[in-house]
């Protein structure tokens, strides 16, 4: 009889890496559905070119790399899916493949793989493709088709560009605004899917509410504040999406609640920021990509009292 | 609103804490052929034999003598002959000297000469019959109880709190001992009252087990001073500085003792113990322990001091399916043992087997900065930069960043994601820190 010796614990939780990787692919499944419903076949396309692409360049670069491969662990397909669900759903092809390559190689290998990089892979593949094609990145397409009733006209097959419906948001309804018919990119639309992502990770424990409430929040105060609508200004955009699935990527985010409060009033401040100051339509990439930034020095300038190092009790 | 202390885990909680085969099954007794007495298992130096082989030796008789300030007496749990003064690996780092007693299975006790009644019995005269009695704690930690009921110079005791959270997983020897002997864990809490004059003895049991504190409670009614506290069912709730903080919101201060809180805490089965050196002089000659997980009959034991692990093994019905890992107390915390000659001591509260995939370790994978290694600790520590700076050997900085106040519950390495080894990476760097004073 050989016994193995180790010190405890001697069980461990069941959750690994990959679990928490599929119940956030678990939680995008609405609004990946969503987007497709709306968007047709072509968005089905260019996410299935990130998510490939992402594995792909991961496989590589591990292989040739000589380290572990780790591609089950689900984590580069979560980064392709939601880099797909970032892009029009008319990008040609090699747009999500470029996009899932800088994610995975430039993003997260060449810091270090899984848990070293300093941005969000996705965020920053998206902010450099904004960067290189923003004619074929600020194409904001009007989804073929609608759901539910609506005085929206879809666009059928012959889809025309529109202004993403934050320059506009006064023409459409609350009503699309959550369902999804509005122009946007594939994921971003459909807000009730997102919702509904957003609270089977809360029910399953992957995030918690801080950074997803803060972060809107901080943007719908904001926007009364300067005399905007704030419902329409949280529906609008990629807000919901970037609060609720991107900000909330652990490795790029503070460790402690405070700070990722802190985390998450910085995002929002700075998307009002930049959406008032009409640099750009959309805030939210660039504000989450400035907030990763800080976040190392959050976490230096945050800590908690811990146990024991208080006076004595009299 | 139940006590609990701030972070903490629920662990196995789809298993029941591991709990379920052993509860509510009546404590059985297990006599020995033989016995096995280390003299090494309380904190403190080693005692001093005082047998050799070929006496005859009664059931509760000294067989060897306390060293040092904080040492205990050790007692024979058997009558029987001494057939053998032996140095042998047991759970400790190093092998142990022990006596080897054959039973002639009699059951003859020394004499013996009881206080008399809890409550009347002298109290300045209670310590020393603890002491006496070779009690030391049986929650685990086997510091000689004795030294804790003694309150230092200039510090005030104004709680005593009797531990019966188990929180530890797979455990239920102190869930069955509080449904079986009740009376007895209050007379010992009055004892302890009496002997520390502590007017306010508290009895704190998990909600896992309201049946505990329903019986608790009921032996406890018309005793003076004793009342009884549900905590939350959390890990590491009876970590003997979370219970301070759950029932009295005061916190040991760091390097402190539970006194310099206003508290003294004991097992409840180490409180049964004191009734039992009080009221019959009886020496702690054994203990109840949960001996569970791949053997055919998951059961509570009333083992003797010195029963080898194979027997107790045996006794709860042998091995169900090829062991992997076999340790000694709960799956948290306890200690894997090279092989079953080991022999029980006053601290095993239980046994447990795992089989071969059970016992595989899981493959460390790369951080990825979840936090809720941050969430679980129950003393507030940063886990994940911990084990950054003890990988790259900083302990000087780990050391700032108080790693010394980690108390090696788990909860860490149970919660991670990546099956990081946290807490034992914290518990050697703790060694290492304190070996070479840095």
């Amino acid at each position: 009889m050989k016994l193995r010796l180790s010190t405890g614990p001697h069980y461990l939780s069941r959750e690994n890496t990959q679990t928490l990787m599929l119940d956030v692919l678990i939680a995008l499944v609405p609004t990946t559905a969503a987007g497709i419903y709306l968007f047709g076949t072509q968005a089905a396309w260019v996410l299935a070119v990130a998510v490939a692409s992402a594995v792909v360049c991961e496989f590589l670069f591990q292989k040739l790399a000589k380290r572990p491969v780790r591609i089950m662990d689900l984590s580069a397909v979560v980064t392709g899916l939601i880099l797909g669900l970032n892009l029009p759903s008319d990008a040609p092809l090699w747009l999500p493949a470029i996009g899932s390559a800088i994610a995975v190689l430039l993003v997260k290998e060449l810091f270090g793989g899984l848990g070293h990089n300093f941005m969000n892979p996705a965020m920053l593949a998206r902010g450099i493709l904004l960067a290189s094609w923003p004619a074929r990145m600020s194409v904001y397409l009007m989804p073929a088709r609608v759901l539910g009733t609506t005085n929206v006209v879809p666009a059928g097959a012959d889809a025309v560009s529109a202004a993403t419906a934050l320059i506009r948001p006064q023409g459409y309804e609350v009503y699309d605004l959550l369902l999804g018919n509005i122009p946007g990119t594939i994921g971003e639309v459909c807000k009730i899917a997102i919702l509904i992502g957003f609270l089977y990770m809360l029910f399953v424990g992957t995030v918690t509410w801080h950074i997803p409430v803060v972060f809107v929040g901080t943007v719908a105060v904001f926007t009364w504040l300067i005399g905007g609508d704030p419902l329409k200004a949280v529906l609008s955009g990629g807000l919901l999406f970037g609060a609720i699935f991107m900000a909330t990527d652990y490795v790029t985010n503070p460790m402690l609640k405070v700070g990722q409060i802190i985390f998450a009033l910085g995002c929002g401040i700075l998307v009002s920021v930049i959406r008032l100051t009409r640099a750009y339509p959309e805030g939210v990439t660039y504000a989450i990509l400035l907030m990763n930034i800080l976040t190392p020095l959050i976490d230096r300038l945050t800590t908690r009292k811990v146990y024991g190092t208080v006076k004595k009790h009299a | 609103m139940k006590l609990s202390f701030k972070g903490g885990i629920h662990p196995l909680k789809e298993l029941h804490e591991g709990k379920h085969s052993t509860q509510n099954k009546p404590i059985r007794e297990l006599i020995p052929e033989k016995v096995c007495i280390q003299m090494d298992m309380h904190i403190g130096a080693p005692s001093e034999p005082i047998v050799k082989k070929g006496d005859r030796v009664l059931l509760g008789q000294v067989i060897a003598n306390p060293v040092g300030g904080i040492g205990i007496p050790v007692h024979a749990s058997v009558s029987g002959e001494v057939t053998g003064l032996v140095t042998r690996q047991q759970l400790g780092k190093k092998p142990s000297m022990c006596v080897e007693i054959t039973n002639d299975g009699l059951d003859e006790w020394a004499e013996l000469s009881p206080l008399g009644e809890v409550e009347s019995a002298p109290a300045d005269k209670i310590i020393a019959q603890v002491k006496a009695a070779g009690i030391c704690g049986m929650g685990g930690a086997c510091f000689p109880t004795h030294i804790k009921m003694t309150v230092p110079e200039g510090k005030k005791v104004d709680t005593v709190i009797l531990n019966g959270a188990e929180c530890e997983t797979f455990l239920t020897a102190d869930h069955q001992l509080m449904l079986e002997q009740p009376g007895k864990i209050v007379d010992g809490l009055r004892a302890i009252m009496r002997a520390m004059k502590v007017a306010t003895g508290i009895i704190a049991i998990e909600d896992n087990k309201m049946d505990a504190v329903k019986a608790i409670t009921e032996a406890a009614k018309g005793r003076e001073g004793v009342q009884v506290a549900v905590l939350k069912t959390k890990y590491p709730q009876g970590g003997e500085k979370q219970l301070i903080e759950a029932i009295t919101k005061r916190q040991v201060p760091s390097g402190g003792l539970p006194s310099d809180a206003g508290c003294a805490v004991f097992n409840v089965g180490t409180a049964a113990a004191i009734a039992d050196a009080v009221t019959k002089d009886q020496p702690l000659i054994s203990r109840v322990t949960t001996v569970t997980g791949s053997v055919k009959e998951p059961s509570n034991l009333r083992v003797r001091i010195g029963t080898s692990f194979q027997d107790a093994i045996d006794f709860a019905g042998g091995f169900s399916e090829e062991p992997g890992k076999i340790f000694a107390g709960g799956s948290m915390t306890g200690i894997a043992i090279p092989d079953t000659s080991v022999n029980l001591s006053k601290a095993n509260n239980g046994i447990v087997v795992q089989n071969l995939k059970e016992a595989k370790v899981a493959e460390p994978t790369p951080c990825i900065r979840c936090a809720r290694c941050i969430q679980a600790c129950p003393v507030k520590l940063n886990p994940q930069r911990l084990k950054e700076l003890c990988d790259m050997a900083d302990l000087a900085e780990a050391k700032k960043k108080h790693v010394m106040e980690c108390i090696v519950c788990g909860a860490c390495s149970y919660v991670c994601p990546a099956k990081l080894e946290l807490s034992p990476t914290f518990k050697e760097a703790k060694e290492k820190i304190t070996a070479r004073r840095i």
